[in-house]
C-alpha cells in the first residue's frame, strides 16, 4: 500500500509516536556526519542523502552488551537478571543495505529453524522495532550493492519505506508492523506518482556505478601469498568491522561482576588469540584473508549468500582506503 | 616530482640498495591513494605522489625488522621517523629516507595548519618545483584551537568531551594509524588486570581517549592522522596539539626535531619548572 504524504505530515506523526514509543532515526551532527540516535524532537529527524556513519546494526547487536551478571553479597554469587529493554520502538531512515544486513544477522541470531541458536537479545530488540526504511537517492561513489544481489531502493528487511519526492515522501507500508505505525497517514497515490516513483528508482539504481566481481569460492586461494600482499597496509584497526552492517563477531569481557558482550573485529592482533598464547591467526596476511573469507565464502557456503551488502562503509571509512571489493575480485582462484 | 620519487625508487631497487619502497599509489576509486610496498624495480612506475599522499609511513617501519626499506617520507613522516629512532624502533642503517617537500598548492585539510613541510631527516630531499617561499601553515594558526579551548571555562571543556568522547566506538584507528603508538601489549587490550572498561561507556571512552593522549605528551609529531582516521570525528588533534604546547612552553621540547635529542621523559633536570606539581 502506497500513498504520498507531505513531509510536515511525517514529522507531525513522529511527534506523536514519541509519546508512546522510542524512536530512533539518523540525527545530523554538524561538522562529524550523520549518526542514530534515539530522538526527543521530532525536527531532529534526518532523512536527507547522506548515510550514518555507524550502520543501524548497533540497536540490534549492541557495541557492548551486558548478558549475565551475579549480585554482591557476602559469600554467595547469585545471578542478577539483565534489566530487559522492552519498549516499543520505532527507526526511521533505515537505508536498504542496512536492512538486508539485518537479515542475514537474522540468519545467525534468528534462525527459521527452531532448533537452531536463539539469540534472545537480538530476538527481542528485533521483535520491539519497527523499520521504516528509506530508499537512497544519492549512492556514494563507495555504494555497490547492485552487484552483490541488492539495489538502493529494495525493501527487504523493511516494514514500511519513504521514498523522497522532493516536497513529499510516498510511503510504501510492507508490513502489518510497518501499518500499525504509519496506518493512520492521510494520504493516496495516483497514478503520476506511481510513474514519477518507479521512474526515480530504476534513476537511482543506474548511479550505483561501483561492483563487485566476487568468486564462488575463494577456497583455492586460500594458500596464496596474495594475502599477505594486500593486507600489508592494513593497519589492524577496527573501522571495517564496527561500521560494517553485517559483522557480527565479539568477544566476552567480565567487569564488576557483569558478563559484556563486547564488537571484536578480525583485523585486531588480538582476534582469536587464545589464553595459552597461540593464536592461529598470528599475522595481518591470516585476519585480513579471514575478512574477505566471512564475505565472500564462508557464510556463502552456510547460507547461500554473501555476507556484504555492499553498502561501503569499509571503504569509506578505512583510514587507507583499502577496497574489499578490489581485493576479493582480484583473489587468485585459478 | 614524481619522476624524481620514482627515479630514486628505481635505483635503490635496482642497486639492491633496499629490499622494498614504501610510497603511495592510486586506489581503484583513481583518486585516492593507498600506501604501496615496492620490491621490485619494474613496478616503481605505480608510485605517485600529490595532496591525498596523507597516510603516515612511518608506521609502516616497524613491521620489516632486518629488511632495508626505501620511504617516501614527509615532514610529518620524517618527525615520526626522528622518535622511532631516538626510542630505539629503529635502525638508521636500514632506512633510506626519501624526503619530500609537501604542499604547494593544493593540500588536504589535516595539513592545513602545518608549518613545517620539510623532511627533519633524509637520505635525499626531492623538492616541489616552483614553490614559493613559506610553508602552507604556520605557528599562529598551529594552536588557534587549543587556545580557544584554554579560554572556556572547566566545566564546559568537560561538557565538550564528553560530547566528543560518547561517540567514540573504541575501534582503536586513532592508535594503528599512530607511528608512535606501538606497545607490544596496549593499555586498552590488557585484562589482567583491565586497566579500564573495555565498554563503550563514557567512561571507558575517557579513560581510553586521556590515557592515549598523555602517553602522547612529548612525542606525538602531530601527523594529525589520528583525527583524520576517526570514523565518527573526534578532535583528538586538540588534546595532543595542547601537551605539545605544554611541552614547547614547560621544557622547550619539540618531538621529532632530533634524533640526538633526549626523549622528554627520559631526560631530567634540576631546574625544570615544578610549579605543575601541587
Amino acid at each position: 500500500m502506497k500513498k504520498t504524504v507531505k513531509k510536515e505530515a511525517l514529522i507531525a506523526l513522529i511527534e506523536n509516536l514519541m509519546k508512546d514509543h522510542e524512536v530512533v532515526s539518523p540525527v545530523e551532527t554538524a561538522g562529524k556526519g550523520v549518526f542514530y540516535r534515539k530522538i526527543d524532537k521530532a525536527k531532529d529527524v534526518y532523512l536527507g542523502p547522506a548515510f550514518a556513519v555507524e550502520p543501524v546494526k548497533k540497536f540490534f547487536l549492541h557495541p557492548s552488551e551486558w548478558i549475565c551478571g551475579c549480585n554482591k553479597e557476602e559469600g554467595t554469587a547469585s545471578p542478577c537478571p539483565v534489566p530487559a529493554d522492552d519498549k516499543k520502538r520505532v527507526i526511521f531512515g533505515v537505508r536498504p543495505c542496512e536492512a538486508r544486513g539485518l537479515v542475514l544477522l537474522d540468519k545467525i541470531f534468528a534462525p527459521d529453524d527452531p532448533a537452531g541458536y536463539q539469540d534472545t537479545s537480538y530476538i527481542d530488540n528485533r521483535s520491539r522495532s519497527v523499520i521504516v526504511g528509506l530508499a537512497c537517492s544519492v549512492p556514494d561513489r563507495t555504494c555497490f550493492c547492485v552487484s552483490l544481489d541488492g539495489s538502493p531502493v529494495e525493501t527487504r528487511g523493511m516494514d514500511a519505506v519513504l521514498f523522497d519526492m522532493g516536497d513529499n515522501f510516498i510511503v510504501e507500508i510492507l508490513t502489518e508492523k510497518g501499518k500499525s505505525i504509519l496506518g493512520s497517514l492521510p494520504g493516496t497515490i495516483d497514478a503520476g506518482s506511481e510513474k514519477a516513483l518507479e521512474a526515480a528508482k530504476e534513476k537511482t539504481k543506474k548511479l550505483v556505478v561501483k561492483t563487485v566481481k566476487a568468486p564462488d569460492s575463494l577456497d583455492a586461494s586460500f594458500k596464496s601469498d596474495y594475502w599477505k600482499k594486500v593486507s600489508l597496509s592494513c593497519l589492524s584497526c577496527g573501522v571495517c568491522t564496527y561500521l560494517c552492517p553485517t559483522c557480527h563477531c565479539f568477544d566476552l569481557v567480565e567487569e564488576e561482576r557483569k558478563k559484556l558482550r563486547c564488537y571484536d573485529g578480525c583485523a585486531f592482533p588480538d582476534f582469536t588469540l587464545e589464553t595459552s598464547g597461540e593464536n592461529p591467526r598470528p599475522t595481518k596476511k591470516e585476519r585480513y584473508r579471514q575478512r574477505v573469507f566471512h564475505k565472500f565464502d564462508y557464510f556463502k557456503k552456510n547460507f547461500g549468500e554473501n555476507l556484504c551488502v555492499g553498502c561501503g562503509r569499509c571503504i569509506r571509512f578505512c583510514p587507507v582506503k583499502i577496497d574489499i571489493s578490489e581485493v576479493a575480485a582480484g583473489a587468485p582462484i585459478k | 616530482m614524481i619522476e624524481e620519487i620514482r627515479q630514486k625508487a628505481k635505483e635503490l631497487l635496482a642497486a639492491s640498495k633496499v629490499d622494498m619502497v614504501i610510497g603511495y599509489r592510486r586506489s581503484g576509486d583513481g583518486v585516492s591513494t593507498v600506501p604501496a610496498f615496492i620490491d621490485s624495480a619494474q613496478d616503481v612506475d605505480s608510485l605517485v605522489w600529490d595532496q591525498n599522499c596523507v597516510y603516515n609511513l612511518a608506521n609502516y617501519l616497524r613491521e620489516f625488522p632486518g629488511k632495508k626499506i626505501g620511504v617516501v617520507a614527509k615532514g610529518c613522516d620524517a618527525r615520526a621517523i626522528v622518535v622511532l629512532l631516538q626510542e630505539n624502533q629503529l635502525e638508521r642503517e636500514n632506512l633510506f629516507i626519501i624526503g619530500v617537500e609537501c604542499g604547494v598548492t593544493d593540500i588536504s585539510e589535516k595539513c592545513a595548519a602545518c608549518p613545517r613541510t620539510v623532511s627533519a631527516i633524509c637520505d635525499i630531499l626531492i623538492k616541489e618545483k616552483g614553490r614559493k617561499s613559506g610553508a602552507p601553515g604556520n605557528e599562529k594558526d598551529a594552536y588557534a584551537a587549543v587556545e580557544a579551548l584554554e579560554a572556556r571555562r572547566a566545566e564546559e571543556r568537560l561538557g565538550l568531551w564528553r560530547e566528543e568522547f560518547s561517540r567514540c566506538i573504541r575501534c582503536y584507528a586513532c592508535r594503528q594509524v599512530c607511528p608512535m603508538c606501538y606497545c607490544p601489549k596496549c593499555v586498552a587490550d590488557q585484562t589482567m588486570p583491565a586497566w579500564f572498561s573495555k565498554a563503550t561507556s563514557l567512561e571507558g571512552n575517557f579513560a581510553w581517549n586521556v590515557t592515549r593522549a598523555f602517553h602522547l605528551a612529548g612525542r606525538c609529531v602531530d601527523c594529525g592522522e589520528c583525527e583524520r582516521a576517526c570514523p565518527v570525528g573526534i578532535p583528538l588533534r586538540d588534546l595532543n596539539k595542547k601537551l605539545e604546547k605544554e611541552a614547547k612552553e614547560l621544557y622547550k621540547y619539540e618531538a621529532g626535531s632530533s634524533v640526538e635529542a633526549k626523549p622528554l621523559f627520559a631526560s631530567y633536570d634540576k631546574d625544570d619548572p615544578k610549579d605543575f606539581i601541587k
